[in-house]
């Protein structure tokens, strides 16, 4: 709540800090030698596909700005650490990117990790942004941390349009344990109980956990007109897998699907419907078209939203360095760049068109329905979830 | 009734698999008093070898899955020999070599992370059949590691008790020092144990590979369930093995029906205090082999 306020405080007082960014303009701008943004990542993570992905969009949108002349002609370096998933090797990894570099924007991913790494950017006044992490936890409670992904308050509800447009009434979910995986359950079952349906089974599991049979047997048992799945990579591969070999032919549902989930599952992920931001390489907007097919000419893979997120990430944080550096001194700080975004919140998106950050941090971007049709995801339509 | 009846099925299921891990373990500790824990990344080990031979050397499956259990072997003996025997060797305590067995699980799990990668390797194309029986349904998985420990279990008392290195085992098991004043090469004897031993659990790892995928870290939970059916069955027993599996796999499945599923993991190491405590022996010592 203070942080809202604290954001809202910050809109409000827009005015007078560009005002005063304006004064500051006349002093010149203290250019560093090199803008080194950081990343932590889980590269070596069982689900390190997404590490894998993220990292690449990371290094295609420095590669990109440097090739074009840097930001004032002064290069962009990525300092990419690893967190193994696992929070404290992530807050460890924080510390080396502040000892060693004196890190003054990052990027972030996992929720468990960011819930770790973001009370210490905040203390430290280092600019965060999260394209990964979906957890509701850290949404609006860091002034310092913005997120280009849709958070699971948005994704549940998303994922939700599909049960109700098929007239569904009786839910049956199976979700991770982790803050992931309950926050999406929280806000699946409050707009689920909303709309006047019933939840007939809840279960949960580890996110490493490889026998999930007791659940799947009760879920089975408790019936229920689809399956919902609050799991991410490879997580619902199992489910889906589990749940098929069970007997369960019910809709699945979730939000997310990765090459990760299709080996697991196999054949098992025919059908399955899921809800994701969705990033389409054949919009009309030229960038999402060139980001696809750089893309794909590099990596010989189709890009997905964690490559796009974390390819925009980049050039988000770039967007506001070339403003704080407009209002001259000593630009590049977390606190400027967040006063940036702040001052004026719409950026450029990948995702075609503009993305506007709210005042608590989260970007808005389209939701899309898949349905995963021979092995691949087909987008459905478009989900219509208020904000 | 019909959740009961899939539970118990899936009690059954899980406890062959994790009979098969606490025979392989029970095993070696019951042997050579060594807490193995590096079991568990041999046990990677030998999904990933099934993997290698399918992917790579384009061996059909039912061929691929015997480099299983000879990959282990290999790996298991090469860690006694290699590890666990100068420790031995040089009279260290029971302590330096459990804390040798928890950093050498470290190592072999990094180790196999750089060579494979963490992500999940899998055989997309299989598919175990599937039968249903009235309300229940069991996979071809299931049945067959109920088949396969019930032959291996057969196969190792036979051995066990018939063959000059089985009664060797069971010799050293009983009383170390004894074995080696009537002559007998404890050493070898070693590590024949952490060969069979290893071959065993690698049976499990195949299973897993063929059920959810091979990854680095897979067997850090096994080993921990290895460890308290060995326990609970009664160390370097096959009859206790057997047992603490199905009650394990049982508990675990029928004990969450009522309770919720968050308690999972915990269920197996509430069984291990609750044996422990009433019967720190095991279930089955007193009843070898």
């Amino acid at each position: 709540m203070t942080a809202n306020v604290s954001r809202r405080t910050a809109l409000a007082l827009a005015p007078a800090m560009l005002a005063a960014s304006s004064v500051r303009a006349a002093e010149p701008p203290k250019d560093p030698p090199v803008f080194r943004i950081g990343a932590l990542l889980g590269l070596t993570d069982k689900g390190n596909w997404n590490a894998t992905v993220m990292q690449r969009g990371i290094m295609m949108a420095v590669d990109e700005i440097n090739a074009a002349g840097g930001i004032a002609g002064i290069k962009v370096e990525a300092a990419i650490e690893d967190h193994q998933g696992v929070p404290r090797v992530g807050v460890d990894a924080l510390q080396r990117l502040r000892a060693r570099y004196d890190i003054q924007a990052v990027l972030l991913s996992y929720s468990t990790v960011g819930l770790a790494a973001a009370p210490i950017c905040e203390e430290n006044k280092i600019f965060m942004l999260d394209g990964g992490s979906v957890t509701d936890g850290l949404v609006g409670k860091f002034s310092y941390l913005f997120h280009n992904r849709s958070v699971a308050s948005v994704m549940a509800r998303a994922a939700m349009t599909v049960a109700k447009k098929n007239g569904y009434k009786k839910m049956a979910q199976m979700a991770s344990s982790t803050d992931d995986g309950q926050s999406l359950l929280r806000a699946a079952e409050a707009d689920w109980k909303a709309y006047g349906g019933t939840i007939v089974g809840t279960e949960t599991g580890l996110p490493t956990a490889s026998n999930i049979d007791t659940q799947m047997a009760k879920l089975r048992t408790a019936g229920g007109d689809f399956l919902a799945i609050w799991e991410f990579s490879p997580g619902p591969g199992l489910v889906l897998k589990r749940a098929r070999e069970f007997g369960m032919t019910q809709q699945a549902i979730g939000i997310e699907f990765t090459a990760e989930i299709l080996k697991v599952a196999g054949a098992h992920a025919e059908g399955y419907v899921f809800a994701t931001d969705y990033f389409n390489p054949e919009a009309a907007d030229p960038w999402p078209q060139r980001f696809a097919a750089d893309y794909r000419k590099k990596y010989g893979d189709n890009p997905e939203v964690y490559a796009a997120n974390y390819y925009e990430g980049i050039y988000i944080i770039a967007e506001a360095i070339k403003r704080a550096r407009a209002g001259g001194g000593n630009y590049f700080t977390g606190e400027r760049l967040k006063q940036a975004l702040d001052a004026s919140p719409v950026v450029p998106s990948v995702y075609g068109g503009n993305m506007t950050f709210q005042p608590d941090g989260t970007g808005l971007k389209r939701v899309g329905i898949f349905k995963v049709v021979d092995g691949k995801a087909v987008f459905q339509n478009f989900a219509e979830v208020s904000r | 009734m019909e959740l009961f009846a899939q539970l118990l099925v899936n009690g059954l299921g899980n406890g062959s698999y994790y009979a098969l891990l606490g025979l392989g373990f029970g095993l070696i500790f019951g042997t050579t008093r060594i807490v193995h824990f590096a079991y568990g990344p041999v046990f990677a080990f030998s999904a990933f070898a099934v993997w290698m031979a399918g992917k790579f050397l384009g061996l059909p499956l039912w061929i691929a899955v015997l480099f299983g259990p000879a990959a282990a072997s290999v790996g298991g003996a090469a860690v006694y020999w290699l590890a666990y025997r100068p420790f031995e060797q040089r009279g260290m305590s029971s302590h330096s070599v459990l804390i040798l067995s928890l950093g050498l699980t470290i190592v072999l799990e990094s180790a196999l992370t750089l060579g494979f990668g963490p992500s999940i390797h899998t055989f997309p194309d299989f598919a175990a059949p599937i039968f249903i029986l009235g309300p229940v349904f069991v996979t071809g998985l299931q049945l067959a590691e109920t088949v396969t420990l019930l032959v291996l279990a057969v196969a190792l008392t036979r051995f066990l008790q018939h063959t000059r290195y089985g009664k060797g085992i069971l010799a050293l098991g009983d009383d170390r020092d004894m074995a080696r004043i009537v002559g007998i090469d404890t050493d070898r004897i070693s590590l024949v144990v952490f060969a069979l031993g290893s071959a065993i659990s690698a049976v499990a790892g195949v299973f897993t590979l063929l059920n959810e995928g091979a990854t680095p870290t897979m067997g850090f939970y096994p080993v921990f369930v290895a460890f308290v059916v060995a326990v609970v069955g009664g160390l370097g027993s096959i009859p206790g093995a057997i047992a603490g599996g199905y009650m394990v796999g049982l508990v675990e499945s029928l004990g969450l029906w009522q309770i919720p599923t968050e308690w999972q993991n915990s269920i197996a190491f509430v069984l291990l205090f609750v044996v422990l405590m009433l019967r720190p022996q095991g279930l089955f010592v007193g009843m070898k082999r």
